[in-house]
């Protein structure tokens, strides 16, 4: 019966989600991309999280998958659908790679690691002017799809619709046992037979394909970036709000999160133009203090708590 | 059959030397004590054992074939469990989960096959409700668990670290009955680290002493306690 219910649910809002361009306009539809993006983000964010990982390179894979399709129209002639997902393979073999090195850190160390490598890899475009127009960037000939905002918006909730799907199989596969054994007790894990460098190599290149995907998105739909708004610290800093926000470990708490904050932040950049980013790291510190579970766990041990209530009745 | 075989097996901490020059083999269905005093190494020893630590020389073969090296995960697979002193507990995952991993990861069951497999190692062990939080456990089942999480590797090794400690009479009694059952059935080779000797006299074939790292004596443990040089070490040098 619940699961019913929940399955309705999910199908309404997939629904309404997929029809929103014949009864939204131009500009509503701008910022339910901006949600979305964010969305899939703060999810693939939380999928690393499940293995104890905090990342905060999401802007840094989100830039990577930005100019890698951009630069793959512009300097390869690639058609722009392809170059997303050459992009977000791009973005998967690089985390590949550098996870070798990087997987094997734990804690802030990683963090820190990650952060660092966002940084690199804005330098780097930077500086690569011929190849990458340095500082300027890059302008694509014209943006995906002739710029129609309908078709804009269902490239962006398919991007997005990919991510949940992952999340999805994350929650209800043995990947859930692996992460969170591997979040709970390392040692524990390797004696039941998790191998760990395995489990968190695939969480990666699979959250790092889901970001650079974003990101090459982002591009297509906008026709141009630079290292700036590429690997704006926003793409780091607004998903990890949102999925705090909502409640880590899972795939509806990110969702419910950006929901809030992305509407939130829309009307938060109208009201204090240069402020809003203040209010975020207010909304982080907040949450950590008083509701570390977020959202959905404060539902969640409400809903827990009003049935032993009622059991105990 | 020889089951797990150890030569020369040694552990260094820079300089402190934890397990020094261990040989020892297990054979198959025998229930083996391991016992000495505090820091003796018992511990580093199944660490190295189980690939939790790797040895700084020596050799360990898993029938017969050299395991010295290989990750705690592959020799999960390949079929040495264990349990710890400290209880690890994954809190994060119901009680069915935590049993459930081992079969998952190490026999490559698919989920649906490991619950039921991990439903049956807990109603051996009379551990219900399995879809309680870990935090809601008492003792008893904390460690009753994590023997299921060992047993649902299918071992054919099994190292017990202390999981009598904290236990009750009676609870040590139907932890015991349980083990050498299992190990009966399975023909499983037990390691059993404790310090309560009534266990150790009840359960073991064999001990195998350590003290200070080294291997001081070996036989039944009416032998092995009336051994002058394990009276000292349990007793110290005061004499």
């Amino acid at each position: 019966m619940k699961l019913k219910t929940s399955y309705i649910a999910a199908a309404v809002i997939a629904a309404v989600a997929v029809a929103s361009p014949a009864f939204l306009g131009a500009y509503p539809l701008n910022v339910a991309r901006s949600v979305m993006t964010y969305m899939a983000l703060a999810i693939s964010w939380d999928m690393l999280l499940r293995s104890g990982q905090i990342s905060f390179g999401i802007a840094g894979l989100f830039g990577l998958g930005a100019y890698a399709s951009a630069l793959a129209v512009l300097r390869g002639g690639m058609d722009p659908f392809l170059s997303i997902v050459f992009a977000a393979a791009f973005a998967g073999v690089m985390a590949f790679a550098l996870g070798f090195a990087i997987l094997r850190l734990r804690a802030m160390y990683f963090s820190i690691t990650t952060l660092a490598l966002m940084e690199i890899f804005r330098i780097v475009m930077h500086n690569l002017d011929d190849f990458s127009g340095g500082p300027e960037g890059v302008v694509l000939p014209e943006v995906i799809f002739g710029g129609n905002s309908s078709a804009l918006y269902w490239l962006c909730l398919g991007g997005l619709l990919i991510t949940i799907g992952a999340s999805w199989f994350f929650e209800k596969s043995k990947m859930h046992l692996a992460l969170t054994a591997i979040r709970n007790d390392e040692t524990s894990a390797r004696s039941s037979g998790v191998d760990i460098f395995k489990y968190l190599l695939i969480a990666f290149v699979v959250t790092s394909t889901m970001q650079g995907m974003m990101g090459a998105i982002q591009v297509q739909s906008y026709g141009f970036t630079t290292p700036e708004t590429a690997f704006d610290g926003n793409f780091t800093l607004l998903p990890l709000a949102m999925a705090l926000l909502g409640g880590v470990h899972s795939t509806i708490g990110p969702m419910a999160g950006a929901v809030l904050l992305g509407i939130a932040s829309e009307w938060l950049k109208l009201q204090i133009p240069y402020g809003h980013l203040i209010v975020y790291g207010v909304i982080i510190i907040l949450v950590i203090l008083f509701m570390p579970q977020g959202l959905v766990g404060m539902a969640r041990r409400m809903i827990r708590a009003g049935r032993e209530a009622g059991a105990g009745k | 059959m020889s089951k797990l075989t150890t030569t020369g097996l040694t552990k260094a901490f820079s300089g402190l030397v934890a397990v020094n020059d261990v040989s020892f083999n297990m054979e198959e269905g025998e229930i083996l004590g391991i016992i000495g005093p505090n820091g003796a190494g018992k511990t580093t020893f199944i660490h190295l054992v189980s690939g939790i630590l790797m040895p700084t020389s020596g050799r360990i073969e898993f029938k017969g074939k050299d395991i010295t090296y290989a990750p705690a995960h592959e020799r999960s697979r390949l079929g040495i469990a264990r349990t710890y002193q400290l209880i690890h507990p994954l809190e994060n995952l119901k009680v069915v989960e935590n049993v459930m991993i081992g079969s998952v990861f190490s026999r490559g069951k698919s989920l649906k096959e490991a619950r039921k497999a991990a439903e049956a190692i807990c109603a051996e062990l009379e551990l219900d409700r399995l879809q309680r939080d870990t935090a809601q456990l008492s003792i008893l089942e904390i460690k009753k668990m994590e023997i299921a999480r060992a047993l649902a590797n299918e071992p054919e090794v099994l190292f017990l670290d202390e999981v009598m400690a904290g236990l009750n009479s009676d609870e040590t009694k139907q932890v015991i009955a349980t083990v050498q059952r299992i190990a009966r059935e399975r023909r499983m080779a037990v390691g059993v680290v404790e310090h309560v000797m009534g266990v150790i006299r009840e359960l073991t074939q064999r001990v195998i002493v350590l003290e200070a790292g080294e291997l001081i004596a070996e036989g039944p443990y009416e032998t092995v306690s009336k051994n002058p040089r394990v009276i000292e070490a349990y007793l110290g040098g005061a004499a």
